[in-house]
């Protein structure tokens, strides 16, 4: 047989021969000199060039000793337009949103100490869902947490979502009310303020039954099924509770979130409730305004500053020193009713107005329902880009709080479309419902409202996770935080567009809400799992 | 020692850990990885083409392109595989581009036939010429044949891998290897006789 060539041998070496050839090597090898020669000077040449390509005198140099894409300077455009959104969207917020907001509170009797309160009230409820989208004083809240929380994570190294809902919900309990009482008194199961009694300080109430007949000095906070308030409370009465009633004067404002509330004294400030039934008697004043959310509400007394009303039924048979903002369905003004500014009334049926009723003007009816977008309007894009960069800013935060937890609801929305869908849907009815449940119990009252303002978050943060979707499918999944910025843009861009489009868009935004918040869901469950599994060993 | 081993070999639970966090936008793991392989991807930078500012720049980009890609990397299969394809995918386009520029390379060289080479002479050859050297010798060969020894003996991809990155057919890569060997030596033969000559003028 002749002699291997060098190609032969070549492709021996590396292995790149089929078998038929590689069968006449060992025969061959063995029995010429010259073919095991050529073989070994050639392997050892393969050794000597992978020793020269690899051996290195060379160190590597100064400038790759900075990490690319890690520094400002190496990626500034992405920092840059984050930075700049953020700017615009902190801007946003704080001029059109929060200013006018806080000054708003303020008419309305608010101090600023009482952010809950007033978050409980005139954010998440008053508006009630129609509102959400709109609502973006409650995400500047969401954000300003998120912001709080990042900060502390640098300090905290093993940082993790779950922990961040821990921190949340304490911090909530911890600014409920109750924390900055100075008497708490837990009834046994009723309390009672026997009249002739007078409180000299703040006082919290918690039991099953409360009933006020003395005197309280400062603010009167009860949580209780039922609260009967008969004495003179000269600051702020803030009532949670299944029936609430207030007779006796009260010289600051009333706050109340009840199944039912009756007024029937004097109240030197506001009112704001929230209850399904409110009723108010005729020897009723109310020296401010009024905010209402209600089901059924019957207005006898008299109101000096403005109403303003989101209720099923409502009846206005007493006098109002103000304008007076109503939606409902039905809308009756009695024959005693005397009001002295306009009524704007938005609401499904035609208003009724007895005969004896004094008007200052006509009834404003506006257009039935929510007021279409109106396309030709700038101000309509000017809020819609508003709205994108609200939720730019907010989604922004989000990563930089939990990247780890972002990427992995993503992935969650990426693979598990249809079981998204499902859990989103069976999460968006029953958070609430269990909120409200836990609301009725006392000791749930502080869960309650936290797991409805984690929920509230979480819708919000759908569109964040579902626009990073949208923007990796459309930019490609690169990493780093210039990509994630740039890819939540356009996503949410997207979103906000589509969203624009009529019908159509309130369907696709229904299926964001379920699919980010089923994917949402998911993710919470596969990083609790391992903690799950060790808590039950 | 290895190409393809780094100076500090991360584990593969270690490193699937880290790309995780990169992947989710965590600077310092991609700090941790960057520094782990960027010894390793300069020089294969600084084999691949022909000056050191090159390779320099190229390695930056090649880091960047990772961090924008790391995305498609399939975790089920090795990372610096990965890592050096896309290396050797950048530094090809960069070599193909200034080609193209610089008009077309003639590659009539690889039509004349080769001699059988005397196993005693390859010997000297090795025996004579030092790592360095041969990393000179390397960097004048022509970009194909360069690149091809690069990739079989610095990242020891297969025959597979090669074809792909230097979009030539699996059957041509044995003989692009076998010519750039040749070429190889040839030059460092010529460098000897160049010395020898420079030497024996003076």
């Amino acid at each position: 047989m002749s002699h291997f060539d060098e190609m032969t041998v070549l492709l021996h070496l590396d292995g790149q021969l089929d078998a038929e050839q590689e069968r006449d090597f060992p025969n061959h090898l063995s029995s010429c000199e010259a073919c095991r020669n050529l073989l070994q000077v050639l392997q050892k040449e393969n050794i000597w060039l992978q020793q020269a390509f690899s051996s290195d005198e060379e160190s590597l140099p100064a400038r790759l000793r900075e990490v690319p894409g890690q520094t400002e300077t190496a990626f500034p455009w992405g920092w840059a337009v984050g930075l700049a959104l953020a700017a615009t969207g902190i801007y946003t917020l704080w001029s059109g949103i929060v200013d006018p907001w806080l000054t708003q509170a303020s008419e309305a009797g608010f101090n600023q100490g009482n952010v809950l309160t007033m978050l409980f009230f005139s954010g998440a409820f008053w508006g009630g869902w129609d509102a959400m989208q709109s609502m973006i004083e409650f995400l500047s809240m969401a954000s300003v947490a998120i912001a709080v929380l990042w900060l502390l994570r640098r300090r905290w190294k093993r940082f993790t979502v779950a922990a961040a809902l821990l921190v949340a919900s304490l911090g909530m309990l911890t600014l409920s009310p109750a924390a900055r009482a100075s008497d708490v008194y837990h009834g046994d199961p009723n309390y009672t303020l026997e009249t002739g009694q007078e409180v000299h300080t703040d006082l919290v109430v918690m039991a099953q039954h409360t009933r006020i007949d003395g005197d309280v000095d400062g603010d009167l906070i009860a949580f209780s099924r039922s609260i009967t308030v008969n004495g003179h409370v000269k600051g702020d009465v803030l009532a949670f509770g299944q029936d609430v009633r207030v007779n006796g004067p009260v010289d600051g404002n009333i706050r109340a979130f009840a199944q039912s509330l009756e007024l029937n004294g004097v109240v030197g400030k506001n009112v704001m409730a929230w209850a399904r039934e409110l009723d108010m008697d005729e020897k009723t004043r109310v020296g401010g305004t009024m905010t209402l959310g209600s089901a059924d509400a019957q207005l006898d007394g008299q109101v000096g500053g403005d109403l303003l009303a989101l209720t099923e039924t409502i009846d206005l048979n007493g006098t109002l020193g103000g304008n007076a903002d109503i939606r409902g369905q039905r809308l009756r003004i009695g024959p005693n009713a005397d009001i002295k500014g306009q009524i704007k009334y938005r609401g499904g049926r035609q208003p009724v107005i007895a005969t004896g009723a004094k008007l200052a003007s006509p009834v404003g009816v506006l257009s039935r329902g929510r007021p279409r977008p109106n396309y030709a309007s700038p101000g309509f894009y000017w809020r819609q880009i508003l709205s994108w960069a609200a939720a730019l800013l907010f989604g922004i935060l989000l990563f930089m709080l939990a990247p780890m937890f972002f990427n992995e609801v993503e992935t969650a929305a990426d693979s598990k479309f249809g079981v998204s869908l499902g859990l989103g849907l069976l999460f968006l009815v029953a958070t609430p419902v269990a909120a409200i449940i836990a609301c009725f119990t006392i000791i749930g009252l502080g869960v309650g409202i936290t797991t409805f303002l984690l929920y509230l978050i979480a819708l919000y943060a759908t569109q964040t996770f579902i626009g990073e979707w949208v923007g990796q499918k459309m930019l490609g999944a690169g990493a780093g935080s210039g990509a994630v910025f740039a890819r939540l843009a356009l996503g949410l861009g997207v979103l906000h567009l589509l969203r624009m489009i009529p019908f159509a868009g309130r369907l696709i935004g229904f299926v964001v809400v379920l699919w980010g918040l089923g994917a949402l869901v998911l993710a919470i469950h596969r990083r609790l799992r391992p903690l799950l599994t060790t808590a039950a060993v | 020692m290895d190409g393809r081993t780094t100076s500090a070999a991360m584990n593969d639970a270690e490193l699937a850990e880290v790309l995780s966090r990169v992947r989710a936008g965590d600077a310092n793991a991609w700090g941790e990885l960057y520094r782990r392989y960027a010894p390793a991807i300069f020089r294969f930078c600084r084999r691949a083409l022909p000056t050191r500012e090159d390779a320099e720049d190229a390695t930056t980009e090649v880091f960047m392109k990772v961090r924008q890609k790391l995305g498609t990397f399939d975790s089920s299969r090795p990372f610096s595989s990965w890592l050096y394809k896309v290396a050797s995918n950048h530094c090809w386009d960069l070599l193909r581009r200034r080609r193209i520029r610089q008009d077309l390379e003639t590659e009539d060289a690889e039509a004349l036939p080769l001699e059988h080479p005397q196993p005693s002479q390859l010997e000297r050859l090795q025996a004579e010429h030092a790592n360095k050297e041969v990393r000179e010798a390397l960097a004048k060969l022509p970009d194909r044949a360069r690149m091809a020894l690069v990739l079989r003996y610095y990242t020891e991809m297969s025959y597979d891998e090669i074809a792909d990155a230097l979009g030539v057919r699996r059957a041509f890569v044995g003989v692009l290897l076998l010519r750039a060997r040749h070429q190889l030596r040839d030059i460092l033969r010529q460098g000897g006789a160049e010395v020898a000559l420079a030497a024996g003028g003076k």
